[in-house]
């Protein structure tokens, strides 16, 4: 091929995003020491060797791959090897070896002219200094080690996106139903495994149980389900059980996880983290879940809910997943943990190890962190005010918005905050190397009651009501204040007349006459302002409503007048009010005081005279009714307070991250799909298909099940993004019905695939904390099932029985019994341990909570059959407690306790040593490997 | 079968369920390794047998006491002095005779994960403390550590470690060997316990107090049993549940334990290779016992005035590394066989002192210095040096040249650690880095020579703890420091 315009090393430009895919090539661990030596560089004489891999490489990257690499090559042109830069390109090699005057890349560097590299509006030319150590590189004879030219990071297999294969066709017809199965079993047959049976049907109900709801059957459901004989009995149940509200709240814990739910931590009141009633975006997840809300669209409302639905309170909580990472202190962590946690958890992306420098493995360069960052650096995050409560400490809804659309994005210098890199102003985008189609960022404009949350017309009636309440409880304080001041004459007068009796006067009548007239002096005033207080509201509120409507009414002056005058009459009450006061601090004042009460008096008449002065000319200004409340950014903004941070906000968004939840949501994102199956499969299987479960990038090996993944990737997308789809179609499958008992099993198969990679057998999990404590309560038939709600009080978790996904869940606050069994990190859970330690037994046996719900399981076994024998109680308590009935020798080991124990009891002389017998078999039971196991 | 839906419809082996059902008696305190072994079927999926733990060969020590400093303490203001450092501070490296130590063939070794340090920190640095030569020995030892250097005679200080990590995964590296990057691996105390076992049935086999940032875990591929059991030296509160929170007699629950055992060896019989069922039974035994058996240990009333001042119980400032030391003593004596103890919190570690090095080291010390020669005192006294091997580590030293005005940088190229007791040489001084305290130059260690050390003093064969299926390679073996071994 003859290049035919002379422009061999010309790039293509395409704003910002050819430097961002330069140095594409530096996730190749080939040259992990240039970090060293390029501070080294400086001026080359001619007897410095120069050193291709510190001093000549990194300004290459840093210049030229960008159109003349792996994932670009202008006029055919590579740059990243030595050898590839004696191949050339167009024009043939660019390097002779010992002759930098006759390298075209000298001559190109160094031009001029319009052909100069890099050209200009790409970026800088090289320093004299940079091109000067090219040309003794050169001429020293361009050597370099021997270099392998960087493999197309396009081609990893979870950056292509997934493709439906054809099932697999399999032999065995019990395999051949589902296609999960059919591609497992096509891995079985290719490599000679044979898998183990399927599972018992009480095995199989208890699996299904507490993998979709989180509890186990009852005894009832479990032998109703014994009974059933026909074929789509365990059908029916998979659909009943994810149709129930507690498949949400199941589900809901796991994506909980996943997504770092966070209730507010800080010091004493001040919130430092997360947000207030941040419980509403759980509440947003358990209810998106049951209804089924395709994921796409759940990644859409989280990332940007406040775009897409600006108006819908519904909609607004499932910002919570931003406002979580909310950070007083340091909005750089506040925006790291913000790019780090909404790249792995949708995206498989280890973004956040590219924030100081070029990502080591993968595709991601340090401004891709930066154009990340942007699509969140205009958001900021708020209370608004919810129905019925007007003090946000008490209830409000946290959700973000964006504050600022100016809000520059700078790169930090080796991720130093200090030092931006201010010559560019970073613009969002995504990796090139994902970069499927362009992104559309489309500013949104909000409505009047988006930007300002007081116009919606609960905020003034909660107001009015609050403001009636008022005039309520002042007249009452009026009532009151009279009759103390009767009191106070009558026992006056009484006293003028019986003298004598002085000392029990106290007694009748508290306060003296005057006290009383003071007080009763407050009271009026007060009543009167508040009486006030509704025709301000309501005037300010018309007023607002008015100025905020596109095109205000002719009426807005008077409206705007009415408004004002209404606010200089409740200025002058509350003056009057203030006056009182000063008159009763005087009043009670002594020698000490007096100055000081008597100067507050005249301050407070001036007041009142300005505010009288202030009525007959009333002006326009008034008091908005500001009910939204912005979150400090920064501790400074915490000290000064509140007003500031009021509102109303800007009434335009970005659409940044409507853009950027848009691009993961797509169908063609190769990520999205992948990443949340592999994570719904992990949590029904207790083994991901994917082992590094939020990070899919290079260092992911192709999974022994890609084509599976992939599959289910699809079904999944086509499938409308339903979750219960997914689920259906998993635990409908053979493959999850398997048992987890090994005996038996095939001896070349375990020696084969003793990981189970290929799915021939099921592997026990353990109960997860939530599950273990939710559980108990469940099998003691005290738990409520109150769905959603405020977060309950840690301390709590024995002596409330709702759910333990309600209970406070933070830092510094969580329960003492689900922190015992791997209970999720709340800066990051992709993942549950399974720990086993002695201080979980301790737990179950040692809790109040285990000790009590065995006692209550017992007394509930003793009302269904009281008359049971032990043998019987015994079977009663194991089909209870694990789903399961005694073996002979296991009922014999039972009656041999219960024998001991009774005998034990009754030499002790305690008083029901029969039923307190029972009581230690249920919770020895409950401490049974079974019960915390899913087998 | 019985109609019903019982464990037993299962074909299960019944002759091995009656061999394991004879053997599992309750409450009589059978150590996981042995109990496996005696019960014939410890193979697990993948044919694994756990040891029987007994020593390879003849043990010189039977227990580890392991103090890591988070963060990286710096080797040349502690235990390799430097007066180069000095005499050439505000020169760039390049500028000194030593200017080869950045050849980039001998930076090699390094792998970065993430870290600020683009460039070496060339700008040499001076000594922020002064030095002294203690003992017999006359070995120097920084003035941030005049206690420690008390002790010096019954010290190896090997000045010659060299790791890959030049960030803090370096902690997970120095006790497991491995970098980071390669994953989490098993970590030394879970070695030595899976190999040797507890000498002391009421309490755990590997204790762990103190701060853990980067990797919680310590068995690992060896499983959960051999994760260490996390302590807080509060005798209110050593071990969350530590009794009964509603009445229960103690012979109720002992019936309940025996019974909770029982029934799960039944289990066992079935599920020959569920690791995690037999890790659970053990954890049961061991709990039941741990109730009575580490508030004990934690209760420090026995102890005497003198011995509370040794350690520094009596002053603030090191009450709480002294408290830790204290406990360690007693887990000792009462045969926990591997105690890891972490100073200094963080997600980094304390110890990292990018900047105000001086203030940071003088304060840090001041915490430990004077608790850590009180251990070794009070253990040479009671005679329990000779069989307890305390190290003292850290994941890697710090830059010769300066960060920022007064601070130093990660250091992975060369740094300082010491042992003593367990058979170790005292007062000697093994390997030494160059000059500028740059590389580990004369004999270089990895930190598994510090394991290997360790295994050999314990009797303990590294290679034949190996597991199927999971090879280990060469490195994550290291070689036992013999010229430090009496």
């Amino acid at each position: 091929m003859h290049a035919c315009v002379p422009a061999p090393l010309r790039p293509r430009v395409e704003g910002n995003r050819g430097e961002r895919e330069s140095m594409m090539n530096r996730f190749l661990p080939v040259v992990v020491c240039w970090c060293f030596a390029v501070a080294a560089g400086g001026w080359a004489s001619a007897d410095d060797k120069v050193d291709y891999l510190t001093q000549i490489k990194p300004v290459l990257a840093a210049k030229c791959y960008s159109c003349h690499g792996v994932l670009k090559q202008e006029a055919e042109l590579r740059l990243e090897t030595r050898s590839l830069m004696l191949q050339g390109g167009e024009s043939g090699e660019v390097i002779v070896p010992g002759e930098a005057d006759k390298s075209l890349l000298v001559e190109r560097i160094t031009s001029e002219e319009g052909d100069r590299m890099p050209p200009p509006e790409e970026g800088g030319a090289l320093k004299a200094e940079e091109i000067a150590l090219i040309r003794t590189w050169i001429d020293q004879g361009a050597q370099s080690l021997q270099e392998q030219a960087p493999s197309d990071p396009r081609e990893h297999w979870a950056f292509k996106q997934p493709v439906r294969a054809d099932v697999p066709q399999v032999n065995d017809t019990e395999w051949a139903l589902n296609p999960i199965d059919a591609f497992l079993a096509a891995g079985h047959q290719e490599l000679g495994l044979v898998s183990v049976a399927p599972a018992e049907k009480h095995i199989l109900l208890r699996r299904l149980y507490l993998d979709l709801i989180g509890l186990p059957p009852t005894r009832q459901q479990l032998h109703a389900f014994l009974k059933e004989d026909s074929t789509g009995a365990y059908e029916s149940v998979v659909l009943d059980l994810l149709d129930s509200p507690q498949y949400g709240e199941r589900w809901g814990r796991h994506w909980m996880d996943i997504w770092r739910y966070s209730d507010w931590y800080g010091l004493g009141k001040e919130v430092r983290y997360s947000q207030k009633h941040i419980w509403r975006w759980r509440d947003w997840i358990i209810e998106s879940l049951n209804e089924d809300k395709p994921y796409n669209r759940m990644v859409v409302e989280m990332l940007a809910g406040d775009e897409v639905a600006p108006t819908d309170p519904g909609t607004l909580r499932a910002t919570g997943f931003l406002v979580r990472n909310y950070f007083l202190f340091n909005r750089t962590t506040w925006l790291d943990d913000t790019v780090e946690h909404t790249s792995k958890a949708f995206l498989g992306l280890t973004m956040n190890c590219a924030k100081c420098h070029d990502h080591k493995y993968d595709p991601i360069l340090q401004t891709d962190f930066y154009s990340m960052r942007a699509f969140f650096e205009p958001h900021q995050v708020r209370l608004d005010p919810v129905p019925g409560e007007t003090d946000l400490d008490k209830d409000g809804l946290p959700r973000v918005f964006d504050a600022d659309p100016d809000v520059p994005t700078y790169l930090f210098i080796r991720g130093n905050a200090k030092d931006p890199d201010k010559s560019r102003t970073i613009q969002p985008s995504v990796p090139g190397v994902l970069a499927f189609e362009g992104l559309h960022i489309t500013p949104v404009s909000l409505s009047a009651e988006a930007s300002n949350p007081a116009l919606q017309p609960f905020v003034v009636e909660d107001h009015l009501r609050e403001a009636e309440q008022a005039i309520e409880s002042a007249r009452d304080d009026v009532e009151m204040a009279k009759q103390q001041l009767a009191a106070a004459e009558q026992a006056a007068s009484a006293i003028a007349t019986t003298a004598t009796r002085e000392a029990e006067a106290p007694a009748n009548s508290p306060v003296t006459v005057a006290e009383a007239e003071a007080a009763l002096g407050i009271a009026e005033t007060t009543l009167a302002a508040a009486e006030l207080r509704p025709v301000a509201l309501r005037t300010a509120h018309a007023a607002d409503l008015a100025k905020a409507d596109s095109s205000p009414p002719e009426m807005l002056p008077q409206l705007v007048s009415e408004a004002a005058l209404a606010a200089r009459k409740y200025e002058v009450a509350k003056a009057e009010k203030a006056v009182a006061r000063t008159q009763q601090e005087l009043t009670a004042a002594d020698s000490e005081t007096r100055t000081n009460a008597e100067n507050e008096l005249t301050t407070a008449q001036t007041n009142l005279e300005k505010a009288r002065q202030q009525l007959a000319q009333p002006g326009e200004d008034y008091t908005s009714l500001r009910a939204s409340l912005r979150a400090a950014n920064g501790y400074g903004e915490y000290v000064a307070g509140e007003e500031s941070r009021r509102g109303p906000f800007a009434n335009v968004s970005t659409g940044r991250r409507t853009a950027l939840a848009n691009w993961i949501a797509s169908r063609k994102n190769p990520l999205t799909a992948r990443v949340a199956v592999n994570h719904i499969w992990l949590r029904h299987f207790g083994q991901p298909l994917v082992e590094s479960v939020s990070d899919f990038g290079l260092r992911a090996n192709k999974p022994a099940q890609h084509a599976l993944l992939d599959w289910l990737a699809v079904e999944f997308m086509e499938n409308n993004w339903s979750m219960k789809h997914l689920h259906r179609l998993i635990v409908t499958s053979r493959a999850y019905q398997l048992r987890s008992m090994l005996l038996g099993a095939d001896e070349s198969t375990k020696k084969a695939d003793p990981q189970n990679q290929y799915y021939w057998r099921r592997r026990p999990l353990r109960m997860e904390s939530q599950a273990i404590r939710d559980s108990l309560l469940h099998l003691a038939g005290v738990l409520d099932a109150t769905v959603g709600g405020p977060s309950i009080a840690a301390d709590k978790e024995d002596s409330v029985f709702r759910r333990s996904l309600y209970f406070t869940h933070s830092r510094d606050d969580r329960g003492r019994f689900v922190s015992m069994f791997d209970d999720a990190d709340i800066l990051s859970c992709y993942r549950r341990g399974e720990s086993i330690i002695p201080q979980q037994a301790l737990a179950l046996a040692n809790s109040k909570l285990a000790l009590a719900m065995s006692r209550q399981i017992t007394a509930r076994l003793q009302q269904e059959c009281g008359d049971a024998t032990d043998e019987q109680f015994i079977t009663i308590a194991f089909e209870t407690v694990l789903q399961i009935q005694p073996t002979a020798e296991e009922a014999a080991a039972c009656r041999e306790m219960i024998e001991k124990t009774r005998a034990a009891l009754a030499k002790s002389n305690h008083a029901q040593p029969v039923v307190r017998a029972r009581e230690n078999l249920v919770h020895a039971l409950l401490n049974h490997n079974d019960f915390v196991t899913i087998r | 079968m019985n109609g019903g839906f019982s464990h037993q419809q299962r074909d299960c082996d019944t002759h091995r369920r009656a061999f394991i059902a004879d053997t599992g008696i309750g409450l009589a305190g059978i150590a996981l390794a042995s109990l496996l072994d005696r019960d014939g079927h410890a193979a697990d999926v993948v044919g694994r047998r756990p040891p029987d733990g007994k020593p390879h060969f003849s043990p010189k020590a039977k227990n580890v006491i392991w103090l890591f400093m988070r963060g990286g303490f710096s080797h040349v203001e502690s235990f390799d002095p430097k007066p180069a450092l000095n005499e050439f501070a505000g020169k760039t490296i390049a500028e000194t005779p030593w200017k080869s130590v950045q050849d980039p063939e001998r930076l090699k070794n390094l792998r970065v994960v993430a870290t600020n340090q683009d460039t070496q920190r060339n700008k040499l640095f001076p000594l922020q403390v002064g030095f002294k030569k203690y003992g017999q020995s006359g070995i120097e030892v920084s003035d941030f550590f005049p206690h420690i250097g008390g002790c010096i005679d019954d010290i190896a200080v090997i000045r010659s470690m060299w790791t890959t990590d030049d960030n803090h995964g370096a902690q997970v590296q120095f006790h497991s060997g491995r970098h980071m990057l390669d994953g989490l691996f098993p970590t030394i105390g879970a070695w030595v316990t899976y190999g040797l076992g507890s000498l002391n049935d009421n309490l755990p086999q590997f204790i762990a107090m103190g701060p853990r940032y980067f990797d919680k875990r310590d068995g690992h591929y060896l499983g959960p049993a051999y994760d260490a059991v996390t302590l807080k030296v509060d005798p209110k509160n050593p071990l969350a549940y530590a009794k009964p929170e509603l009445d229960l007699s103690r012979e109720e629950q002992e019936l309940q334990f025996e019974l909770i055992g029982r029934l799960n060896r039944f289990q066992a019989a079935q599920r020959p290779e569920d690791q995690s069922l037999l890790a659970r039974i053990k954890s049961y035994e061991l709990a039941f016992r741990m109730q009575t058996a580490v508030p004990e240990v934690i209760d420090f009333a026995d102890e005497t005035a003198a011995i509370r001042k040794l350690y520094g119980l009596d002053e603030a400032e090191t009450k709480p590394f002294a408290t830790q030391l204290l406990a360690a003593r007693r887990f000792v004596e009462k045969g926990v066989r591997f105690i890891k103890i972490m100073h200094g919190d963080g997600a980094a570690g304390a110890w990292d002192a990018h900047s105000n090095l001086k203030s940071n080291h003088t304060k840090l010390s001041a915490q430990v210095d004077k608790p850590v020669a009180g251990l070794l005192m009070d253990l040479k006294q009671r005679g329990l040096l000779d069989e307890t091997i305390v190290v003292f580590a850290t994941e890697f030293g710090r830059t010769p040249g300066s960060q920022g005005s007064n601070g130093r940088d990660h250091h992975p190229f060369g740094f300082s650690v010491w042992m003593a007791g367990g058979g170790i040489k005292g007062g000697i001084v093994h390997g030494a880095t160059d000059e500028i305290g740059f590389h580990a130059e004369e004999d270089p260690h990895y930190v598994t020579d510090i394991h290997a050390t360790l295994m050999q003093q314990l009797g303990l064969d590294a290679r034949r703890l190996e597991v199927p299926g999971h090879k280990r390679i060469e490195i994550d073996f290291g070689h036992p420091i013999n010229e430090i071994i009496a």
